[in-house]
């Protein structure tokens, strides 16, 4: 495994592995006192309140940012442990990589129920998915030789995927926007 | 075949130095991207302040909330009941304008519900069902003063139809309304038709967002941040056009 993705894993975990903290604590704090305002809650659009508050916040009957602690934390660990030396076998590599693939599926699920069903964006949850692409991408194409042609143009893939929902979230709150300029 | 295979070697490290197809590709898609969307919300601004006519703005049984004899100012504005803006303009804006302005100007209101907020729809059928009723102005300030009990849950915007419904069907017996009726007229093909009249109306004038105000066919765009610097803006373009 490369160092420079050993850095990615350090970097964009330990961003999601912040995010996932910071919607524990505003979900703890909510429960806590149902009149709280989370800090991400600041117009109608951007709004954590809603999402954490709707069914898909906890897909898997537990909030979703617990999974994002645990897993979050291992893609850290595995980047610190790689930059001091380590050289996954091929198993902890390919693990890893299906941990990634479950993240970047449930992180697009995740989206699909945010633009189109709550209709609200919570500015945590958009720092996870900005992570969470590129840790799948660069971590898949690091697993399977197969993949070498893609890494050629490894990043335009990437931007390609951030642009596409980039257009869907322009689209989907475009009244939003509009009213902002 | 080795050789061949050579030759391919050669390639991929040449392809390799210099900017790169993965470089060219990635600024490529950066650039439409920026392109797109950067156009996209220019154009949507440049949409600019528009002119309608009277007519269009003003049709026969829109409702008004104050009426001048004279019908020489003539504000029109374009709301969303659910919309937050809106209910700021209202206690900021347009519930002591409709009062300080009453018989002097004309002043219209027009559904244009925007599809970021659910019971945008069904509180405007409770206006329409209201004015049938001869209600409207009675359900228009139910709604805006009631707005905590129906359009927000905390913060984020309510999509419960439930609760919305139940507090306009309150709002209605409150204005000692035929409630049996309500129902119907909020539910009737008639009203839909007024609602999507009004949005094509606003649409037509260039409206994307809530609340829109038209002075007498100009569109009314106050420079200022604050709700109160539009308050006063409104006011001074209003008592220019009464002057004038």
């Amino acid at each position: 495994m490369n160092r420079r993705l050993a850095q990615l894993h350090v970097v964009g975990g330990g961003l999601g592995l912040a995010a996932a903290v910071a919607l524990t604590l505003e979900k703890i704090a909510v429960l806590r006192d149902p009149a709280h305002v989370p800090s991400c809650s600041i117009d109608p659009v951007l709004s954590c309140g809603s999402v954490m508050d709707s069914p898909q916040a906890a897909a898997f009957g537990f909030p979703n940012p617990l999974i994002g602690i645990a897993a979050f934390a291992v893609v850290v660990t595995t980047g610190v442990a790689v930059l001091a030396g380590f050289e996954p076998p091929r198993w902890y590599r390919v693990g890893l990589d299906a941990g990634t693939l479950f993240g970047v599926l449930f992180v697009h699920r995740l989206i699909a129920a945010s633009l189109y069903d709550v209709h609200a964006l919570c500015p945590y949850c958009l720092v996870v998915w900005v992570v969470t692409i590129p840790i799948f991408w660069y971590t898949t194409l690091d697993t399977w030789p197969a993949l070498a042609p893609l890494r050629r143009v490894h990043s335009a893939v990437l931007a390609l995927w951030y642009a596409v929902i980039a257009v869907m979230v322009l689209v989907e709150f475009w009244d939003h926007w509009r009213t902002l300029l | 075949m080795p050789r061949t295979s050579r030759t391919n070697n050669r390639t991929v490290v040449a392809a390799r130095s210099g900017p790169s197809l993965n470089t060219v590709l990635t600024a490529l898609v950066a650039l439409v991207a920026v392109v797109v969307i950067g156009g996209a919300l220019l154009v949507g601004r440049s949409g600019d302040e528009g002119t309608a006519s009277t007519e269009a703005l003003f049709p026969a049984g829109a409702h008004t909330l104050s009426t001048a004899e004279d019908g020489r100012v003539t504000l029109v504005e374009f709301l969303d009941f659910q919309c937050p803006a809106c209910a700021s303009y209202y206690t900021g804006v347009t519930e002591r304008l409709e009062q300080d302005y009453r018989g002097r100007i004309t002043f219209v209101t027009r559904n244009f519900p925007l599809e970021a907020h659910p019971l945008a729809v069904p509180a405007a059928r409770a206006a329409e069902a209201a004015a049938k009723q001869g209600a409207y102005a009675e359900m228009y300030h139910a709604l805006y003063e009631g707005f905590d009990q129906w359009a927000v849950d905390g913060r984020s915007t309510s999509s419960d139809v439930g609760r919305a419904t139940a507090t306009f069907e309150e709002f209605a017996v409150a204005a000692g309304l035929d409630l049996e009726r309500f129902r119907a007229d909020a539910a009737s093909e008639e009203v839909r038709a007024t609602i999507e009249r009004d949005v094509a109306d606003g649409t037509a004038a260039g409206v994307t967002s809530t609340p829109t105000f038209f002075l007498n066919g100009e569109e009314f765009r106050p420079s200022g941040g604050t709700i109160a610097d539009a308050d006063r803006e409104l006011r001074a373009a209003i008592d220019e056009a009464l002057a004038g």
